[in-house]
């Protein structure tokens, strides 16, 4: 691959809550030149389908990330203290199939990301596999007023031709025909 | 390959041992894990290949788009267009958790160094085409990444999973499309005829080589990459689909197709000569699909320099 310059714009993690109540979860990023810039295009990306009531990004550099093997070899996080600030911290408690993502756990009260992390730990339990620490700042979230919420996300609600359940059962379910088979 | 060829210089067999018990255990290796650079390298390589078939895989049907037979399917198509946009998407990022860059990867893509599935260097010849790339194609698509998704990479079995759910609206539109007119006129079902009679073999090679001649496949299943071999995905395409296409009425290209004992669908000889030449290009539009890519990259030039202004000029001042 070509060492050309890098022109691309930065990276942003995409957190997406999929109903009120629900955690945010860390769903993957996009390329974006500013916070509504990612914003958009996560939504597009992300919210095509029904199942998503808010979305929130960050800048990859501003996450703080760990696993639980990185920690177990010693590694920590920048702990160096500022001033005392809200963080997000996100967790992946399972290894169970493929349908486990970094989940938002809730906020903590630091004065740097090791420090909120060693709180977190001691709140959510010592042994999650990975941890990711954001300060709170650092977070961008879709509108949360209802109209605005409701220009957002409620569109993707009417594309019945977008689900698969639009389209019916067209000839014998596959399954049906494999128990016919001797 | 042999051990010895997997150990890089700086890894020793115990950082291995260590990593392959994790992959038997069932657990999934997440960025900033230990991982062989060569489990990397092949995972960077495979990921990448499979967002840019993606993103290729936009053209032959978005040809389409102001030709469908009416708004319905106009939108269904733009919504499995945009969608193909967006499985690059999380594939993109899945390889960026691997320290690939979205730039690099998409540089490979342009300037012809990168592969990406073959399939879609066949001219869609007709609306029914269409229909049977989205059964067809996407159908042996499913295939793969359901197996995929139980990949031990967290990132990329994670983005299957999304895609796979996705794939299957693909899927069901296209099998809905074709049936429709495999049970409409005489022309209608030529139609559907002819488009089977063109794909047929395309999908059952973009299933890759025979296990014999593939030269990744032992490494990337002891790593838990892949879970199944080409040939097994293979078999059970066509078991689910065979079935399918005879109920639809419609006959499937080759003579040699039967059932054995246990009831598998067996194929004839796959032509795999005419695979090789699509893919190096000597057969079918890859030129023409590179030079569509490139064009669109360079069209979209003002936009990502109006963005860029933009970004700067409301930019909070330090």
């Amino acid at each position: 691959m070509s060492a050309g310059p890098d022109t691309q714009w930065p990276r942003w993690e995409v957190f997406k809550q999929d109903g009120p109540g629900k955690r945010h979860q860390a769903v993957g990023s996009v390329h974006a030149a500013d916070p509504q810039h990612a914003l958009y295009t996560a939504r597009s990306v992300f919210a095509r389908r029904p199942a998503a009531v808010s979305l929130w990004v960050a800048l990859a550099q501003d996450i703080h990330a760990i696993t639980l093997e990185q920690r177990q070899a010693g590694a920590t996080l920048p702990g160096t203290p500022g001033p005392a600030q809200p963080y997000r911290v996100f967790g992946k408690a399972s290894q169970r199939r493929a349908m486990t993502f970094v989940d938002d756990l809730g906020t903590v009260e630091a004065a740097s990301p090791q420090a909120a992390l060693e709180q977190a730990c001691e709140r959510y339990g010592d042994d999650l596999l990975v941890w990711w620490v954001v300060p709170e700042p650092a977070l961008h979230r879709s509108p949360e007023d209802a109209p605005s919420l409701d220009s957002w996300f409620a569109p993707a609600q009417d594309k019945t031709y977008r689900q698969q359940g639009s389209y019916g059962l067209v000839g014998r379910h596959p399954g049906e025909r494999r128990r016919e088979q001797p | 390959m042999t051990e010895a060829a997997r150990i890089h210089p700086g890894e020793t067999p115990e950082q291995h041992a260590a990593f392959e018990a994790r992959i038997q255990r069932g657990e999934k290796i997440e960025p900033g894990d230990w991982m062989p650079a060569e489990y990397r390298r092949q995972l960077i390589r495979m990921i990448s290949q499979h967002a840019h078939s993606e993103v290729v895989g936009m053209l032959p049907e978005g040809e389409w788009i102001t030709r469908a037979p009416s708004l319905r399917r106009k939108l269904i198509l733009m919504a499995k267009v945009q969608d193909e946009a967006g499985h690059g998407q999380y594939l993109y990022h899945a390889a960026e958790t691997l320290g690939a860059t979205r730039e690099a990867m998409l540089d490979a893509l342009l300037s012809g160094q990168a592969k990406y599935s073959s399939i879609f260097n066949y001219p869609t010849r007709s609306w029914a085409d269409v229909g049977m790339i989205g059964w067809l194609v996407d159908g042996a698509a499913i295939k793969n990444q359901t197996m995929l998704a139980g990949c031990s990479y967290g990132p990329y079995s994670r983005a299957m999973v999304r895609i796979c759910s996705e794939e299957t609206f693909h899927h069901k539109q296209g099998k809905e499309m074709i049936v429709t007119y495999a049970r409409g006129t005489a022309g209608q079902r030529q139609m559907a005829q002819d488009a089977l009679n063109r794909w047929w073999w395309p999908a059952l090679m973009m299933l890759g080589p025979h296990d014999a001649d593939s030269p990744n496949s032992g490494v990337l299943t002891r790593w838990g990459i892949k879970l199944k071999s080409n040939d097994e995905v293979r078999q059970q395409f066509l078991d689910e689909h065979v079935p399918e296409l005879l109920e639809a009425g419609l006959s499937i290209p080759d003579p040699l197709l039967h059932q054995d004992e246990q009831g598998h669908w067996r194929h004839g000889p796959i032509d795999w000569s005419e695979f090789w030449a699509v893919v190096k290009g000597e057969r079918g539009l890859n030129r023409e699909r590179l030079a569509t890519r490139q064009q669109a990259h360079q069209d979209g030039a003002w936009v990502r320099e109006a963005m860029s202004a933009y970004a700067a000029r409301t930019a909070p001042t330090a």
